[in-house]
């Protein structure tokens, strides 16, 4: 084929990953030396916990890295389409009460029916979640990020109304629904764990959008009308609303997915905090991973791991949880340092490269 | 250096010596000298591009130069940032107007005062008594209570220079400050002016408008492509000789084109009207017709209804009224070319791709064929000679020149039958740009094709009069959008200039 890897990629792509973990990774052992802790135990806890037995690696890391590789899809997909979805976490929340109320509607359907009625449902449910700030966006101008923001609050308060309301147990003490029965749960992928087969469809879906991306028209009109919508309407003759359209639908679908995955997959019920912020954990994964789906995979799996051993971390070093919101949000930070020196780097380079090359011109 | 003028007695005021500047690939000043001395209205003048703007910007802080000296009453002085600018007395008028609508006028003028008691207090008595002395002084008279959005825009820009005279500067630079003004305001404007002068202080002024310059000023620096032309008096110039000097080369000493014969009409635009971004009428009652195998020119200044024109040729825009007859697929070269024409954070390929993903040749179904965009990538590359390390660069690391060549030769491939081509050399250095017109007209004149074709059809709209005179079989000028047929008779710049820039008798519309 004629196309490289990195001319999918929108940001420096693996330099500017690498460089950004460096950055996290002295930082953060420098402010956990700051804070008197010591980095040695805490590093072993936390590598031990996500991955020291295939119990924790299946069970809990690879678990945990579906529903961020699902959202981190969402975001990164818009955000090459120059789409600031911020809304993944509560396009997640819709696909987790569509999910939960189609499990527990129609329970009694056999599984090859149910489970696929779920993930249908969940995704439709993710996309119309994502329909009222496209639709803002496009007939009204309204900028997205705010709008998706918004919509966050929204779904959080209606999981809430919905589980004490509409939705909750049967018993009526506890705010959550019943669990929904075991034909709407997903099959596991490695029989004896808690991996589900989410966690192939996520690495399925990794796959197709980086295909998608670089092969098809679509796909490379996305990132046009991303790159310079100036350009893509008049030199590329895009109709650049109806990409944005598409592509806001498609990536409220991925997390409304990721909704599905969590309460088909893993709690098998709803609740009030069911995500600890995957949808927002998500924006990190996503321009960690140079908005590459593939990255977006294996970043998923390596905060999947970070997630799952910050439990181990508290017990065995004392080091609070919150340490690791702490450090993907620094991630954050790094990417966006690592790439803006990525960009001055090239271009003082192509400075001097230039006086040379413009007599050619 | 300058001639001597009225009072080179005295020390200039500002003085410029070898100022360079460079934005990536573009040589924006090219070793520019300059002196203004007390008590004289100096116009800066050229075409746009020329370099004025960005002189401006050095002077006021804003563009720190590459190299050169900038002396400030006969001390060298730095002009890293606005507020060096500032101290060392050059106060800037902007061309668009920087005060606060909610606000009064002395409110406004206060603000631009670094007061004393830590910012935390504005002095408005202080300034009230200033503006009172300066009003009487300048014959700028304003009501300091009004609030500004009441005011009509000559009168806001009265507060603007008050607001910049307020701090007393000894060095005015306005940019230009009559494209806001009636035609009776500028008169009153320009008596401000000379008054400002005759008190000792030195007025800059950038204009474009002929007649207006040597209404009012004393001297007159003409830059053309990053360089002064000429710098002189203004009672030994006139019209036309400013108007030459603006625009350039003698063009009889130049290669006329060969007239060629036109083959099928390609586009027919009759009686077409449009409206611009902002809802103005930008086109009327344009009539045209473009023929295989010949250069059409419209020449006029940016703003005339140029980029609607050239985006209704494109195809990518429709008229508001009249009927357009364009070929199925239309090549374009728009100005922009970073904006518009290229993706720069993209590679050659994907820059060649995104106007071709119509063509079926380039596609499977949903899917790109990549393999055969970048053997037409790299053959594009060969034909037109675009200098470039490899395929897989970044749009912007190529020089203009390069990116141009690139541009025209992607909309080739898009179009064999019309090309349309918006400012195509602008920015460009001379040898870049003769290349592009060589370019274009080498394609006008090809013989046909081995695909049995007649050489396309070419449309030049161009702000740059040497090339459109250069370049074109036949030539228009668009002017507050209408469309002026050029008699082949009167094909000469001083005619064309006049009806370009409209310094004659007819400007009063």
């Amino acid at each position: 084929m004629g196309i490289r890897v990195n001319r999918v990629l929108r940001f420096g792509g693996l330099w500017v990953a690498l460089a950004a973990l460096l950055i996290t990774g002295v930082v953060a052992v420098g402010a956990l030396v700051a804070g008197g802790y010591d980095p040695g135990v805490a590093l072993s806890a936390l590598v031990r916990g996500a991955a020291g037995s295939p119990e924790q690696l299946f069970s809990v890391t690879l678990v945990r890295s579906v529903p961020l590789i699902l959202t981190g899809l969402a975001v990164a997909l818009a955000f090459r389409a120059g789409v600031w979805n911020i809304g993944a976490e509560g396009q997640l929340y819709a696909g987790a009460i569509a999910g939960v109320w189609v499990g527990l509607a129609a329970g009694d359907l056999p599984g090859w029916i149910v489970v696929p009625l779920v993930l249908l449902v969940s995704s439709t449910a993710g996309a119309v979640w994502a329909l009222i700030p496209t639709l803002m966006r496009l007939r009204l101008g309204v900028y997205e990020v705010i709008t998706t923001i918004l919509m966050n609050f929204v779904a959080i308060q209606l999981v809430g109304y919905m589980v004490s309301g509409p939705l909750q147990e049967s018993r009526g003490v506890f705010p959550q629904t019943d669990a929904i029965s075991a034909s709407a749960r997903l099959p596991l992928l490695i029989p004896g764990t808690r991996l589900h087969i989410g966690f192939a469809v996520a690495l399925l879906l990794g796959a197709a959008l980086w295909v998608v991306l670089r092969s098809t028209v679509f796909g490379f009109r996305l990132q046009v009308v991303g790159q310079s919508p100036a350009a893509a309407r008049i030199t590329g003759r895009i109709d650049g609303a109806r990409v944005i359209f598409v592509t806001f639908l498609a990536s409220g679908g991925l997390a409304g997915l990721a909704g599905a995955m969590e309460v088909s997959g893993r709690t098998f019920a709803l609740y009030e905090g069911l995500s600890p912020g995957w949808g927002y954990t998500a924006i990190a994964v996503a321009l960690l991973a140079g908005l590459h789906p593939m990255g977006v995979v294996g970043v998923g799996i390596l905060f999947g791991a970070l997630e799952g051993g910050a439990g181990a971390m508290q017990r065995e070093a004392g080091i609070p949880e919150a340490w690791v919101s702490g450090i993907e949000a620094l991630v954050i930070l790094a990417v966006l340092a690592a790439d803006q020196g990525r960009k001055w780097f090239a271009r003082t380079r192509s400075e001097r490269a230039r006086p040379a090359e413009s007599s050619v011109g | 250096m300058t001639d001597g003028g009225a009072d080179s007695a005295s020390p200039p005021s500002v003085e410029l010596e070898a100022i360079r500047k460079r934005f990536g690939p573009v040589v924006a000043l090219d070793g520019v000298d300059l002196a203004a001395f007390p008590g004289e209205v100096h116009a800066l003048v050229g075409e746009n591009g020329a370099g004025k703007t960005t002189l401006m910007g050095v002077l006021s802080g804003v563009v720190r130069a590459d190299q050169g000296v900038i002396r400030i009453a006969g001390r060298s002085v730095r002009l890293a940032k606005p507020r060096d600018a500032w101290a060392s007395g050059i106060g800037m008028v902007h061309q668009h107007l920087t005060l606060v609508p909610e606000l009064t006028v002395l409110e406004n003028v206060a603000l631009g005062v670094r007061s004393a008691a830590w910012g935390l207090r504005l002095p408005f008595d202080q300034v009230r008594s200033r503006l009172e002395a300066l009003s009487h002084e300048t014959g700028l008279s304003v009501d300091p209570d009004v609030v500004v959005e009441r005011l009509s825009v000559g009168e806001r820009q009265r507060v603007e220079i008050l607001k910049v005279l307020n701090r007393d500067p000894r060095v005015l630079v306005l940019d230009e400050p009559t494209s806001v003004l009636a035609p009776r305001e500028v008169e009153e404007f320009f008596h401000v002016l000379r008054g400002l002068a005759y008190e000792g202080r030195t007025v800059l002024l950038i204009a474009h408008k002929i007649d207006e310059i040597l209404a009012v000023a004393d001297r007159i620096t003409v830059l053309r492509g990053g360089r002064v032309v000429h710098s002189g008096a203004s009672h030994a110039m006139d019209s036309g000789s400013l108007a030459h000097l603006m625009i350039g080369r003698d063009v009889a000493a130049r290669e006329l084109p060969q007239p060629s014969e036109p083959g099928a009409e390609l586009v027919r635009l009759e009686g077409v009207s449009a409206r611009g971004s902002r809802g103005e009428v930008a086109l009327s009652d344009v009539h045209l017709t473009v023929r295989r195998g010949e250069i059409v020119g419209v020449a006029g200044v940016d703003g005339n209804g140029q980029r609607e024109l050239a985006l209704l040729l494109a195809g990518a825009e429709s008229p508001e009224s009249g009927s357009v007859q364009l070929p199925d697929t239309v090549g374009f070269v728009p100005a922009d070319r970073m904006g518009e024409a290229l993706v720069p954070d993209f590679d050659l390929t994907q820059n060649v791709a995104l106007a071709l993903t119509d063509m079926p040749k380039y596609r499977r179904g949903a899917l790109l064929r990549w393999g055969r965009l970048r053997s037409a990538t790299a053959r594009l590359m060969d034909r037109h000679g675009v200098g470039a390390p490899s395929l897989d660069v970044r749009a912007w690391m190529l020089s203009g020149g390069n990116q141009q060549k690139l541009v025209v030769g992607r909309e080739l491939i898009r179009s064999q039958a019309l090309l349309i081509a918006h400012n195509p050399t602008r920015g460009l250095d001379v040898a870049a740009g003769r290349f592009v017109q060589d370019e274009l007209r080498r394609l006008s004149r090809s013989t046909k094709e081995a695909d049995g074709e007649d050489p396309p059809g070419i449309v030049v709209i161009s702000s740059d009069l040497d090339e459109v005179l250069e370049l074109s079989d036949r030539l228009f000028v668009l002017r507050k959008g209408r469309l002026l047929t050029v008699p082949e008779a009167r094909r000469t710049r001083e005619f064309v200039g006049a009806l370009m820039l409209a310094y004659d008798g007819d400007s009063g519309e």
